[in-house]
């Protein structure tokens, strides 16, 4: 009998994990992955087709927590900073999907490229008091052919050029931009009148029919979301690959609790775990892995797997980042939408703009007002308001409510830019585990201390205007913005919304960051961890700084690099295949 | 005074109305009912599996599952979760509610108003109609919007 179970074991089936399992099961690898969460999303057993859970439903969704996790199993804490005490609060903290496919299955698949200048923000804009702005140990060209291949791997519909501000590129997407959302039209015109960039934002969805998955209905249902018709491509598309190689063994509910060191503690040989399919006692069972041991929980949940064993060192959690998010919201006049032109139906996002990303004179006034060498927004979404029964809760109880649904402010005469704000990382924010909160198995629950530094504020506060400008002469007859986390009383937010003091943002990020010196990264630049070298991080927790970009395609992209790394593969070699499989599709 | 007698069905769809007007004849002490009885059934009426209502023209497939399973740990996530709103719904029953009772029941009528008529309420798609919502799609298919 074998001493080994596989190849590789990776833990986490989202973007990250599900990218390293098809590059490793490409290179003839054989693959086990764990999953703590259930599976709604894809076959197990050939041919791995769609499991078709996903509906257009609100309430399943959003209010009854089918993709995970529920947060009277899996609690986590939330507290601005240790003056705070233990917590402020409990229960649904930044919680990412836990389900097979990972946070791939509710975004709505934006899917930006970092910038150049992303990879060296130190060398480029210099250091900032009070966080640790660094260069990541890796520059944009050595990630560039790794863009490329997941962009091939997931299908990325977009328009290359439509940026002016964005990176060079060795190939045009693989798909042609989606349908774009009447509304968004509207504004990026007006973004434009005010001298902004928007553009077509480059979505893993499929725009056309592509990798045997149909192109998009435009539902509505996007964001937030299980696509009914899997036209959202990431993570499936890397995960059926990985299943239909026959070298990948998915395993859902199952809960990885510990990492099995040989007796030098400095080489992984498996990973222990609990059998959710078991109640009330899971089994522990443990799986065997020859070569490597791949994190991909996400920036939450492996740091606290590797604080749970000691594992990594001191700087495990820290340097957490989110983005900073300023959502700056006009109220249009209803004929400003006519049935069906809000967010009833299309994609949630389709027109970005990322100008407060560069360096601009009115950038540094703003800087410089507030003492700081320089300041960086994030990129902008330009997307609709809510759906029925979250609007309907909004409102709150009483006789108005009626007047308020068919007046429709928060969904029908809503439009929003949401900016996605580079939080710069500080020493302070991380995540750690709970001194006395614990999930339902007996773990210590991860807890989170953020709060923002003030650059993200000055940030925040020069976008606010801006964008009230652009969305009023785009017709809004009220614009306004706010923050998350919120700004101002804290008691008030607590009594309005306990858990909405928290962040908000589902980009989470940093917690284990790569790195060329031992005594300040959690991971090297090959992304081992240091001193435990078969055990990569394959999801966002490596970020060196959080930047102002959705973060999905660049975990990917590094998970790629990470594991072709691993398998000695090459990229290039890869994503010429893949899209010669794409083509001969069509 | 129990679960489902008259007095209590009395009371608790008063308590709907007060929130969301409207919400009773729409279906939403349907929806509570179901709610706190949904693991009476197998599969629990938890997750209304794709096509459960199918709207005036949908055409569910014969045989088709319409209700996910639920796994253990849900299972007992979700009993813990009907448990509260059980008593919950027998304060507001005998006059005894409390703040946060009264805000399950906006957030339940509010539910049961505007989400899918799988789960009991927003009769026909009645909620949906009052408010110009274009009906979600199943199966989802590409249609000129409204």
């Amino acid at each position: 009998m074998s001493t080994w179970d596989c190849d590789a074991v990776v833990i986490g089936s989202g973007p990250g994990g599900s990218t390293a399992a098809e590059v490793l099961c490409a290179a003839g690898w054989s693959v086990v992955v764990l999953e703590k969460g259930r599976n709604h999303l894809i076959d197990t057993e050939p041919p791995h087709d769609p499991l078709r859970h996903f509906a257009n439903d609100e309430l399943a969704a959003h209010r009854r927590h089918l993709l995970g996790p529920d947060p009277l199993l899996e609690p986590r804490s939330y507290r601005r900073s240790a003056e705070d005490g233990d917590r402020l609060v409990v229960g649904e903290v930044n919680n990412l999907p836990s389900t097979v496919g990972g946070g791939g299955v509710h975004a709505d698949a934006k899917l930006p490229r970092f910038r150049e200048e992303d990879f060296r923000l130190r060398s480029e804009r210099g250091p900032v008091d009070d966080a640790s702005v660094e260069d990541w140990p890796l520059s944009y060209d050595d990630l560039e052919p790794h863009y490329a291949a997941v962009e091939e791997l997931f299908g990325v519909a977009g328009e290359a050029g439509a940026n002016p501000f964005a990176a060079p590129r060795s190939s045009p997407y693989p798909l042609p931009p989606g349908d774009d959302m009447p509304m968004a039209v509207v504004t990026a015109a007006a973004a434009a009148r005010a001298g902004l960039h928007p553009y077509r934002a480059p979505t893993g969805v499929n725009s056309v029919p592509n990798d045997g998955r149909p192109a998009c209905t435009d539902c509505g249902f996007c964001g937030g979301y299980g696509c009914p018709v899997q036209a959202k491509s990431d993570p499936v598309s890397a995960l059926q690959r990985a299943l239909r190689s026959g070298r990948c063994d998915l395993r859902p509910e199952c809960y990885a609790t510990e990492l099995v060191l040989d007796a030098t503690g400095r080489r992984a040989t498996g990973v222990r775990y609990l059998d959710l399919r078991e109640h009330p006692e899971p089994a522990t069972r443990e799986v065997r892995a020859r070569h490597a041991v791949i994190l991909a929980g996400g920036a939450f949940e492996t740091p606290r797997f590797l604080l749970r064993q000691g594992l990594g060192g001191d700087l495990v959690g820290r340097f957490l980042t989110y983005h900073y998010q300023t959502f700056t919201v006009g109220m249009f006049p209803r004929d400003r939408f006519p049935d069906g032109t809000g967010g009833e139906r299309g994609r949630s996002v389709t027109h970005l703009h990322d100008d407060l990303m560069v360096d601009t004179p009115e950038l540094r006034r703003a800087a410089a007002g507030a003492g700081l060498p320089w300041v960086r927004g994030g990129v902008v979404e330009h997307g609709a308001g809510q759906m029925p029964v979250e609007e309907a809760v909004t409102y709150g109880a009483g006789p108005h409510h009626l007047d308020s649904m068919r007046d429709s402010a928060l969904r029908r005469r809503m439009w929003v830019f949401t900016m996605q704000g580079e939080d710069l990382p500080q020493g302070s924010n991380r995540v750690d585990l709970d001194p006395s909160v614990r999930d339902v198995w007996g773990l210590p629950a991860g807890r989170v201390t953020y709060a923002p530094h003030p650059h993200e504020l000055v940030a925040s506060a020069f976008a606010g205007p801006l964008h009230e400008a652009v969305l009023t002469d785009a017709g809004a007859e009220v614009a306004f913005s706010a923050t998350s986390p919120p700004q101002g009383d804290l008691d008030v937010h607590l009594a309005a919304n306990p858990l909405g003091v928290a962040p908000a943002s589902r980009h989470v990020m940093g917690t284990a960051r790569m790195g060329s010196d031992p005594a300040t990264s959690v991971v090297s630049a090959e992304q081992r961890l240091w001193g435990v070298d078969n055990v990569l991080v394959c999801d966002s927790s490596v970020f060196v700084t959080s930047t102002g970009y959705n973060p999905t395609l660049t975990l990917a992209a590094l998970a790629h690099r990470a594991t072709t790394l691993l398998a000695g593969a090459q990229p290039s070699a890869r994503a010429t295949a893949s899209a010669v499989r794409r083509r001969k599709r069509s | 005074m129990t679960i489902g007698d008259p007095a209590w069905r009395a009371a608790v769809a008063e308590a709907l109305d007060a929130a969301v007007p409207g919400s009773v004849e729409l279906g939403a002490l349907d929806y509570v009912e179901q709610l706190l009885g949904a693991l009476d059934h197998d599969p629990p009426r938890i997750w209304a599996a794709p096509g459960s209502w199918d709207g005036a023209g949908g055409d569910r497939p014969a045989g088709a599952p319409s209700w996910l399973e639920l796994g253990p740990w849900e299972r007992q996530a979700w009993e813990r979760r009907i448990e509260g709103w059980r008593e919950a719904y027998e304060r507001v029953a005998a006059g005894r509610a409390e703040e946060d009772d009264l805000r399950t029941v906006h957030v339940h009528a509010c539910e049961g108003t505007y989400g899918d008529p799988a789960y009991g309420g927003n009769r026909d798609g009645g909620g949906w109609a009052r408010i110009g919502f274009p009906e979600p799609l199943h199966p989802p298919a590409r249609e000129v919007a409204g």
